[in-house]
């Protein structure tokens, strides 16, 4: 049973959601084939030149958290916002198109074999990128020219997009030769590895921005749940709120992909076992899915990289394998709660 | 003074005009009944009185002001509305949704303040769902959850409600519940109450003015007794029945064909 939210509610349960996040990036930091020492890495009681440690930890390791928090946070508040505004509980952040288009893209860009970079970022993350928001804006369009604002409409139109562009994935995949081929299917599983700083910093931003804009439209979005006719009655504007909240969570969506790849379910699975546990207030839901879904990929990426090491899965896989019954067991133990879900 | 005011107003979805030259008033606290068979416009009417669809002819005027004046958040705060179809997603609770009523009122970074969230309390008390406070919305009874969305609508503060079939999927006794609610917020609070029904026996019993929307036949309106006479209701709606009287309202009982008691 969870009472109404209050803002003292939800500013204690974001602070120990938060101080729980740091605490896995820092143990996640520290886990891994080779042993770390922080008091080395920290430059006490090394031996002049030896940066072994540091090098480890804050060239490797911890980049590598922090980019699997971001990816994860703007998966789960862009997957928490789509369930939303299409009133649809099996929503994800790939829903609209974006994973057949990241998907497209880097296809493309790996078979091309071009070698344009953007910031510092591989032509598959550009590719990827651009994929995914062209494709939303297709989606959004055909949305827009079939029906008014009506979601099933853009529902269908994803559902359609995805489908043709699947096919075209399929094609371009059957005429590459097979090295090109695996690189475009590790990416297509998700996969999370070392980036650079200027890539963690652009990016981070460009989601923790995503992410406070959207926190702010809390209160519509509530509205928006209940119908567009009841939004507009308790005085939301609901074109604004469509088109702002599809826009930004596609935004992130694409960035997060254009890092990691398709990560699943961590945009379904997150918002789903915030709202089990607190309540659907999107006030409440949005921050802490967004914090929550950092430390879920923080955790399963850490486990990709120890489960068959020296080698890595891709974090795909372990979000699946994990995840799934996860929720499973969220399901069951709230299922007196979640009707809703079996519509 | 008058709440609603409507003149020569004309809408049209299609090439056929759906609703033409329909002129009519609401005087600030009364009890407006809207009837009439399917597809006339009952709800299309409830959607250009809030602003969602413009009217093609004619003005509507809310308050003295056209409703193309006013902002989302003004007609936020001078209407609620309680809608006929609603599915409720995402395992909101009863307070939960009664507390967004107050979202016209809350700023940017919107949260309640005590003062909502005992003015949702009040309102969950008049439509007697305190006991359901903290249940999901989906685990309560159709009849209970329309109640809880009257309470969301009073929550709202308005001094105007519109109500679009209040008591369909209702019992008997919810139904007399509910339109004993509004009659009570219509006398005691002073509010103007537009509501559409089906069940004109019981508009009779309760409204001060009809408004009967015919379509090809036009529109009637006035007291229930001068419109909902039995000529009138088996011409517009096509059907025969019985009518009575109780007390100082008539009723009206439809028959079909088959009906053990169908007479001609």
């Amino acid at each position: 049973m969870h009472g109404p939210l209050t803002a003292r509610r939800l500013v204690i349960r974001l602070g120990a959601a938060v101080v729980v996040l740091c605490a896995m990036m820092v143990a996640c930091s520290l886990v891994g084939t080779e042993p770390v020492s922080v008091a080395r890495a920290l430059g006490f009681g090394a031996e002049e030149g030896v940066h072994y440690d540091y090098e480890i930890l804050f060239r490797i390791r911890l980049p590598r958290v922090v980019l699997a928090a971001i990816v994860g946070a703007a998966l789960a508040c862009s997957g928490a916002v789509l369930q939303a505004l299409l009133r649809n509980p099996l929503a994800d952040p790939y829903i609209l198109g974006i994973s057949s288009g990241a998907g497209l893209g880097t296809i493309v860009a790996v078979i091309s074999g071009v070698q344009w970079t953007v910031l510092g970022r591989s032509p598959i993350a550009v590719f990827a990128f651009a994929g995914a928001l062209a494709t939303v804006w297709l989606v959004w369009l055909i949305g827009r020219l079939t029906g008014r604002s009506q979601v099933t409409h853009l529902l269908l139109a994803g559902v359609v997009v995805n489908a043709f562009f699947s096919a075209m994935i399929m094609f371009l995949t059957s005429v590459a030769n097979s090295s090109q081929v695996h690189a475009t299917l590790f990416w297509l599983m998700g996969n999370i590895m070392e980036e650079d700083p200027l890539v963690l910093w652009v990016s981070g931003g460009l989601v923790m921005s995503g992410i406070g804009a959207l926190f702010l439209m809390g209160p519509q979005l509530n509205a928006v749940s209940f119908g567009e006719g009841d939004a507009r009655a308790m005085g939301v504007n609901t074109v604004v709120t469509q088109t702002a909240g599809f826009a930004i969570a596609a935004l992130i969506t694409a960035v997060a992909v254009s890092l990691s790849g398709l990560v699943g379910f961590a945009g379904l699975i997150v918002p789903h076992a915030v709202r089990l546990a607190f309540g659907p207030d999107h006030r409440q839901l949005l921050p802490l899915s967004s914090v929550v879904g950092a430390t879920f990929l923080v955790l399963a990426d850490t486990l990709a990289r120890m489960v068959v090491a020296p080698a890595q899965l891709p974090v795909g896989v372990v979000t699946a394998l994990v995840g799934g019954p996860f929720f499973l067991v969220l399901l069951v133990r709230y299922s007196r709660r979640v009707d809703w879900l079996a519509r | 003074m008058s709440m609603i005011e409507v003149q020569d107003m004309g809408f049209s979805y299609t090439a056929r005009p759906l609703l033409s030259g329909l002129g009519f008033e609401v005087k600030a606290g009364s009890f407006l009944a809207v009837a009439g068979p399917n597809g006339a416009g009952k709800s299309t009417l409830v959607n250009l009185l809030c602003g969602v669809l413009k009217a093609q002819a004619g003005t509507i005027k809310i308050d003295g002001r056209l409703i193309e004046e006013f902002s989302a958040g003004e007609i936020a705060r001078t209407m609620s509305i309680v809608r006929q179809e609603f599915v409720p997603v995402f395992g909101f609770s009863v307070m939960e949704a009664v507390l967004m009523a107050r979202t016209p009122y809350y700023g940017r970074f919107g949260f309640e303040r005590a003062e909502d969230r005992r003015i949702a309390a009040d309102a969950l008390a008049a439509t007697d769902t305190s006991d359901l406070a903290l249940r999901p919305l989906s685990d309560i009874s159709g009849g209970e959850r329309q109640r809880v969305f009257i309470a969301r609508a009073l929550a709202q503060q308005t001094p105007l409600l519109l109500l679009d079939e209040p008591t369909s999927f209702l019992d008997l006794k919810h139904q007399v519940d509910i339109y004993d609610l509004l009659k009570k917020m219509q006398t005691e609070e002073g509010k103007t109450i537009v509501a559409i029904t089906h069940d004109i026996n019981l508009a009779s019993q309760y409204c001060d003015e009809v408004l009967l929307l015919a379509e090809d036949l036009g529109y009637f309106r006035g007291r229930p007794g001068d419109v909902f006479t039995p000529e009138t209701v088996e011409k517009v709606f096509g059907v025969t029945g019985f009518s009575g009287a109780v007390g100082a309202s008539g009723f009206f009982l439809p028959l079909g064909v088959y009906a053990r008691d169908r007479r001609r």
